[in-house]
């Protein structure tokens, strides 16, 4: 397994990968938080754990092997897919996520964006609601 | 494993079943493209052709059909009690509010702590909440028909994504 990254190599490999998938318009990407209990290393202050954040593309940015030629079906078996995994100590969860959050909203970029067009339609019948948000 | 209709009750439910198990649940979140898969390409022609008879005054905004719109999935999964809470979106200004609420969790907030709107229905109820938490789901019905649908159209979802919002 690989090492842990630190938080700005975790964050330059997510953007990497989730790019890379929104390009495509193919594939998925993985992204676990768990608490990290009773492993050595792990910083533990008083019965906060620290968190271990995982990414992968579950081996989905390799070409199908359907339509794969046999030359990059040999090199697929060696192309391995993307693990990554970092540590984020309980002190440094805010500002880990508000740079998580950061690289998701702009990585994602296959989701759905909002309609403006449909906004300005809604705008005029419930004018009070939106001016109260 | 219910797939929760909207982001604040899957948030509230996530931080009770955390605070109930708070060492072993874990968070997953997935953001994937539709695959070609044949299974897959007769659900997504049959929820269209559902959607569209339901709706086909509100339809107004003719759902772009675009060659692929990713989804973002959210998991929430304790392994011993195999509960798992699901919540699905394809709305791009969701995510930086769910993965900031998600940073809330992780450093252990509470229902309360996650700074939603004030309506928590039974936050002390939350220890026998996390064997049936089906029957937590009910949601005022408007939001609750409000998000299904808002896989298509956006005009509907917006409000309530504007209302969850602070």
């Amino acid at each position: 397994m690989a090492p842990h990254l630190g938080h700005d190599e975790f964050f330059k490999s997510l953007a990497d990968l989730l790019s890379k998938t929104s390009q495509n318009l193919h594939g998925s990407v993985n992204l676990t938080q768990k608490p990290l209990i009773d492993v050595p290393g792990a910083t533990t202050t008083n019965s906060q754990p620290s968190i271990l954040i995982r990414a992968t593309d579950g081996n989905t940015n390799t070409p199908n092997p359907k339509n794969a030629s046999e030359a990059t079906k040999i090199s697929m078996k060696r192309a391995s897919k993307v693990k990554l995994s970092t540590i984020v100590s309980p002190d440094d969860i805010e500002a880990f996520y508000v740079r998580y959050a950061e690289v998701c909203k702009t990585g994602m970029t296959g989701l759905k964006k909002r309609d403006r067009r449909g906004r300005k339609a809604k705008t005029k019948g419930g004018a009070a609601k939106v001016t109260k948000a | 494993m219910p797939y929760l209709s909207t982001s604040q009750a899957y948030l509230e439910q996530s931080a009770q079943l955390l605070q109930a198990y708070p060492e072993t649940t874990r968070i997953v979140t997935k953001y994937n493209f539709p695959t070609n898969r044949r299974g897959n390409v007769i659900r997504a022609h049959k929820s269209q052709v559902r959607k569209n008879a339901k709706a086909t005054d509100a339809s107004s905004t003719t759902t772009p059909a675009q060659t692929s719109i990713a989804t973002l999935t959210l998991k929430t999964f304790n392994p011993t009690t195999g509960i798992c809470l699901h919540y699905r979106t394809n709305k791009a200004q969701e995510v930086g509010r769910l993965i900031t609420s998600l940073g809330k969790l992780a450093a252990g907030a509470d229902v309360a702590g996650l700074g939603l709107s004030a309506a928590v229905p039974a936050a002390g109820a939350d220890v026998d909440m996390v064997d049936a938490p089906a029957e937590e789901v009910a949601t005022p019905p408007v939001a609750s028909k409000a998000q299904p649908q808002a896989q298509g159209q956006s005009a509907k979802g917006k409000k309530k994504g504007g209302k969850g919002k602070r």
